[in-house]
Formats: C-alpha cells, sequence, structure tokens
C-alpha cells in the first residue's frame, strides 16, 4: 500500500504537483493532510500561550502540548517523559549536549569520538568543544564501502575518551551503524553517547532503553512533521546533572534580580515561548506514523533502495557512493561526465527532485575525493515507476554529456 | 531534453566545458586568485600573469559544474591580453548578462550563451562565480 496513488493522496504536495517525483526526503519528508490540518486546527482553535495561562484555553495547549512529550517517549521507548527535551531541531540538540554536558567536564588531552561520515551538526559542535578545551577529536575511520570500522573504534575508545557521538544513519552515505554493539563498548568504558537519529527515527524502530544510548537526537521535520521542532533524548540522571544551555523565562524555579533557581528537566531546557504549533505538528506526525508498522516501513524504504541501486548500476560510468552491507533507501552517485549540479538541474526541469552537493559531509567527500554527489532518497510515498523513471532520465543526461 | 535546457546548455557552454581554455595549473603566474562556492564546493584556482597593468595570460584548473567551467573557461579566453580597466569593464558586461534585470542582448556569442542561465536561478552563482572572483581582485589593483 505504500507508494500506491492512494497511499500518496495523503501527502497534499502531490496533488499540487501531480508530476513531481521527490525523492529528497533525506533533506526533509513531505507533510501529510493530517498534521497540516493539525497545525491549522491548533492556531484556529486552540491557540494559547502554554504553562502560564490559568484560563481554560491556555491550560488546555498545555496539556496537549505536554501530552505530546509522552507520546514522543513511547515513539522512541523513553522510560519518562521528563527525559524528552522539545528543541528546535538536531542540531540545536546536538549543541545543547555538546555545550551544556560535555564542555564543563572536558580537559586538556581528553578525547572525544566521532566517526567520518558525520553530519556537520555532529561534527563541528564537538570540533568546537575540543578546540575550546585542547581536546582531541578522533574519527572512527570508515571503509571504502561505507562501512565503519568497529576494530579501530574499539582500539580508539580509552580511557581519555569523554563522548561519543555516531549517526545511526548516514544522510550520504545510507549506512546504518551498528549503534547497539558501538554502545555497548562505549558502556564497558563508562563513556556516555550519543546517537544522531536524524535519519533513522521516521523509518526504523527506536527503542532508546534497550539501546541504552545517553542522548538521541532527531528532527521533526524529517518524520512528516514540521520544521523548526526536534528532540533531545537525554537518560533522566544526565538531564538532571547538567545545566541549562538558554536562560530565560519559563524555566525558572525562583528569580531575585543577583539569583536564580531553575526548574527541573525537561522545563529548564526549553526557555521561552517554545515552538508550541511544531510540537502540536509533531504529535500528529507520530500518530500518521503509527498506523503502520515500522518494521513494514524500514523494509519497503530498504527494498526501493535495493531497487534504485540496482537499476542505477546498469547505467555506463555511474559509480554509487556508500555501498555498506547495512543500509538504507538513500543513494548517492555519480557520472563520470557530468557534475551533480548539472544533473540536478536536468532532473529539475523533468520534476525529479534530487539533491546535489556535500550534504553537509564535507570531510566525508574528501575521503572519497569527490567534491559532491546526486543523492536520490527514499520515503513511503515513493514507488517503482518512479525510479524507473529517474534512471531513464539518468541515461538521457549521461547521454547528453557524453 | 526542453528547449529551456537546451538553451542553457547551448553548444558553447557544452564546448567550453568539453575543452576548456588555458585548462592548466601555472604556479609561477604573478597573481593567484581562488573563485570558491561554499554552498556547492565548486573551486577553481585562476592563475593570472600581469605585466605592466596588462594581464598576458590567464590559466585555471579546479573543480566546478558545466556552467562554472565553461563560463571560467570564456573568461580566461575574453580577458587575455586585456588592461585592467577593460577587464573590468568585460566583468561589469557579463554581470549584464547574467542579470535578471537587463533584457539588452550582448554581441559576444561567448557571453550571451550563458543568458539562459536567468531561468535557472539556482545556477546563476555558477556563471558567476570566476567573474566575481577577477571582479574583486581587480577592484583592489585600482
Ligand atoms: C544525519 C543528520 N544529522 C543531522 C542533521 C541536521 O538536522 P537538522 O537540520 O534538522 O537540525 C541532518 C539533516 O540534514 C542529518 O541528515
Amino acid at each position: 500500500m505504500f507508494g500506491t496513488p492512494t497511499f500518496r493522496q495523503q501527502f497534499p504536495i502531490f496533488q499540487h504537483h501531480p508530476t513531481l517525483v521527490y525523492l529528497d526526503s533525506a533533506a526533509t519528508t513531505q507533510k501529510p493532510q493530517v498534521v497540516i490540518d493539525g497545525i491549522t486546527n491548533f492556531y484556529q482553535k486552540e491557540n494559547a500561550n502554554i504553562h502560564r495561562g490559568i484560563y481554560d484555553l491556555a491550560a488546555k495547549a498545555t496539556q496537549k502540548y505536554e501530552s505530546v512529550r509522552q507520546k514522543v517517549a513511547d515513539f522512541i521507548g523513553a522510560k519518562n517523559r521528563s527525559e524528552i527535551v522539545y528543541t528546535s531541531g538536531t542540531t540545536a540538540a546536538i549543541n545543547l549536549v555538546a555545550h551544556s554536558f560535555l564542555l564543563p567536564r572536558l580537559e586538556q588531552g581528553d578525547e572525544v569520538l566521532v566517526s567520518a561520515m558525520e553530519h556537520h551538526a555532529n561534527l563541528l559542535p564537538w570540533q568546537m568543544a575540543c578546540k575550546a578545551k585542547g581536546a582531541n577529536l578522533r574519527i572512527i575511520p570508515i571503509d571504502k564501502a561505507g562501512n565503519l570500522d568497529i576494530v579501530a573504534y574499539q582500539t580508539i575508545l580509552s580511557a581519555k575518551t569523554k563522548m561519543v557521538a555516531i549517526v545511526h544513519i548516514s544522510n550520504t552515505l545510507a549506512t546504518i551503524n551498528p549503534i547497539a554493539e558501538m554502545i555497548e563498548l562505549a558502556h564497558q568504558k563508562n563513556i556516555p553517547i550519543l546517537v544522531d537519529g536524524a535519519q533513522s527515527t521516521a523509518h526504523y524502530p527506536i527503542d532508546v532503553t534497550t539501546l541504552d544510548c545517553d542522548f538521541f537526537t532527531f528532527s521533526g521535520h524529517k518524520l512528516f512533521g514540521p520544521t523548526g521542532i526536534g528532540v533531545l533524548y537525554g537518560k533522566a540522571a544526565h538531564l538532571e546533572a547538567i545545566s541549562p544551555y538558554q536562560f530565560g523565562g519559563d524555566m525558572i524555579r525562583t528569580v531575585t534580580y543577583q539569583d536564580a533557581t531553575f526548574a527541573p528537566a525537561p522545563q529548564k531546557f526549553e526557555a521561552g515561548t517554545t515552538n508550541i504549533a511544531g510540537v502540536i505538528g509533531l504529535g500528529y506526525a507520530i500518530d500518521f506514523i503509527n498506523q503502520f508498522d515500522k518494521k513494514a516501513i524500514a523494509t519497503y524504504v530498504k527494498e526501493l533502495g535495493n531497487y534504485a541501486r540496482e537499476k542505477l548500476l546498469m547505467i555506463n560510468d555511474l559509480e554509487i557512493i556508500g555501498n555498506a552491507q547495512n543500509k538504507t533507501g538513500i543513494v548517492s552517485f555519480i557520472l563520470k561526465n557530468a557534475h551533480p549540479h548539472d544533473v540536478a538541474t536536468f532532473l529539475g526541469e523533468a520534476n525529479i527532485a534530487i539533491r546535489a552537493g556535500h550534504h553537509c559531509t564535507q570531510p566525508l567527500m574528501d575521503f572519497y575525493g569527490i567534491p559532491a554527489t546526486c543523492r536520490a532518497s527514499f520515503s513511503i510515498y515513493n514507488n517503482r515507476a518512479e525510479i524507473d523513471f529517474l534512471v531513464a532520465e539518468v541515461k538521457g543526461i549521461q547521454a547528453f554529456f557524453g | 531534453m526542453n528547449d529551456r535546457l537546451k538553451q542553457l546548455y547551448k553548444t558553447v557552454i557544452l564546448k567550453h566545458n568539453k575543452a576548456p581554455f588555458h585548462y592548466e595549473k601555472k604556479e609561477a603566474a604573478t597573481h593567484q586568485l581562488e573563485a570558491y562556492n561554499p554552498l556547492c564546493g565548486d573551486r577553481f584556482k585562476l592563475f593570472l600573469e600581469v605585466k605592466e597593468g596588462i594581464i598576458e595570460s590567464i590559466h585555471f584548473h579546479g573543480y566546478g559544474c558545466a556552467i562554472s567551467k565553461a563560463s571560467t573557461s570564456v573568461l580566461a579566453k575574453n580577458l587575455e591580453g586585456k588592461t585592467m580597466k577593460q577587464a573590468l569593464a568585460l566583468c561589469g558586461e557579463f554581470q549584464q548578462v547574467v542579470s535578471p534585470d537587463v533584457t539588452a542582448k550582448n554581441e559576444l556569442e561567448e557571453f550571451e550563451a550563458f543568458a539562459a542561465a536567468k531561468d535557472f536561478p539556482g545556477r546563476l552563482t555558477c556563471a558567476t562565480l570566476s567573474w566575481e572572483a577577477v571582479q574583486s581582485f581587480l577592484v583592489d589593483k585600482e
């Protein structure tokens, strides 16, 4: 049922652009009508600021806002809704952890570990923290196929390691990292670990309690929800121990001119008026996903990826970047004679939306010795016919550039 | 292949992309400039040999899409042998060709080929990348 015309009807963008072939879900997913309606309905009928109002409308808005927190907790398997912090997205969530959790406990000569395939969002915050303290950022290597080198990871983990941050699914290579094993290995040495779930949360079952990761982050807009809302999951003990990241209204217990004490987590991390409508929209997005079996979603998206790889590889002088053993429905490729931006322009004229560039993974591009790739990424509204069309167009482009 | 695309990737652009003018490194040149677009990763090094106010030669090397490569090639070909002042005027002329507000046509076919980029706002910076780098170099020199 995924990918069928009836299924696609739930996404109004396809009614407004009937010939659109949208293959850029790794950048952001399209939004189902229920999410759009939910946000509109909130603004039309339920809008009020949360937490401080006594009147009925404010109480209801607060209740809805907080009920989404429970929904998120259930969605990713958190034990308690107080472990769910709303942020503006994955980037903000990682910055919060790097700044408030890591920085105060990082010292000169310490080490922080990330992989060679990180998105800049899970690289730069750690880079900055290390620079500020004279610590070393160590890179977990990958092989040319895009598999993380788990043996090297074990050797790099040491008494000096203060933090590990790892992407669950690479937005460029499609690699699904062995995070359960990585978390266990880090914990054997009492090292906290953050998992960047930006690419995994929409399509893969997530259970942070079973995984036992210390932090987990994701963005609403990559799981059929609105932009500007994301989540930081943190183990209760960590969230209690770390200081707020931003200061202002809504995050305090008491305030005098000279001093303040703060509310418990998660409120102490949600200073100011947050993205209330975004939270509401995220709730509807989770309801939308919960109608389906997440394993079925994962299988569907993976199979689309495999199908695309198989068909694309039949084209002469086309190379796929990212051939790890365990991978998802994302395909990065380059053509011998046409630059990714020219390819994307041609595909754009055929109303096929793909992404061309470094995908915010510049060091990874350097590793492969290329400046950019074309990237097609799939979700539940895509189907094989769209992939056939993509492949036919790419063939034409290859011929044009000769 | 639709007409807008054909218009954009005219023979001029394809020709310069395949066989770019003076496409080689000249580390000994009097001036080296970098044309870099951090958003897309296109990056060219330009080697200018300037003597007594005259640009005697321009070579370039690097990586970019067909449009940025062809536009750099056209730049190298057309600015060679020009005085700094003439070169600056040509930079202005090229900018006019791709400016969405300008409808007048340029006589140079090699310039006018880039006018079609106006239909592709996302690609305008590809056409102007190296021109802007050279322009700011020339302005600094003035
Ligand atoms: C793997 C990965 N991490 C982090 C991010 C950053 O997400 P956001 O831009 O929503 O903060 C992205 C999205 O581009 C991503 O793909």
